[in-house]
């Protein structure tokens, strides 16, 4: 139950939130679960360059 | 709050958490980790709730202190702020399925407060944030495969 301190008080969210993706929908399912977990880290890894 | 700590306070986010009806597996592992986070100085734990959602869409709030066994928390519980007011509680929940079980918190990243602080003494102004979804990356890489297939 919440306490009276948060009742009648202007919030902070301010709209109502929208469900993200989930991200272990992006990386589990499919037929090569590990190839995509391999695909993001090769994303994040240093030194890789953007196309321009 | 005085103005010398608001420009000292790091950039304060939340996270949901969504237990899908079922799916929880409550170890106690999460709460050692949030502890570790905060013992860390990694972040503040600022505010914190539990939210149950029903099948015909009643939501539910707990307190922490509602909890029975709050194992590690019990230590974070005593320095929440009761920053979430009750209508930030529907605005979070709009986010959760029907049957569902959900962790709200909302902590400082005390990580980022001395770089934001020192952006701030230079003149600058945050005017953006976000996050990068997984899906947003996964499909980038895909793309850029894909143009070098072509380009082959």
């Amino acid at each position: 139950m919440l306490r009276p301190g948060r009742v009648g008080r202007v919030g902070v969210v301010g709209a109502p939130v929208a469900k993200a993706a989930v991200v272990t929908a992006a990386v589990t399912p499919g037929p090569s679960p590990v190839a995509k977990t391999a695909v993001v880290a090769a994303a994040v890894t240093p030194g890789r360059r953007r196309r321009i | 709050m005085t103005d010398a700590s608001l420009d000292e306070l790091g950039p304060v986010d939340f996270v949901i958490v969504e237990f899908p009806a079922g799916k929880s597996n409550f170890t106690g592992e999460m709460a050692e980790e949030l502890v570790r986070l905060v013992d860390a100085g990694t972040i503040r734990l600022i505010d914190m709730l539990i939210l149950t959602k029903a099948e015909d869409g009643t939501i539910e709030a707990m307190e922490l202190s509602d909890l029975e066994d709050l194992g590690p928390l019990e230590r974070l519980e005593a320095d929440l702020a009761e920053l979430l007011a009750e209508e930030d509680v529907v605005n979070l929940a709009a986010a959760m399925d029907p049957g569902s079980v959900a962790g709200v918190l909302v902590y400082e990243n005390l990580w980022a407060a001395p770089f934001a602080a020192a952006a701030r003494r230079a003149g600058g102004q945050l005017i953006a944030n976000g996050r990068i979804p997984m899906q947003a990356i996964i499909a980038s890489i895909e793309a850029d495969e894909e143009l070098e297939k072509v380009g082959d």
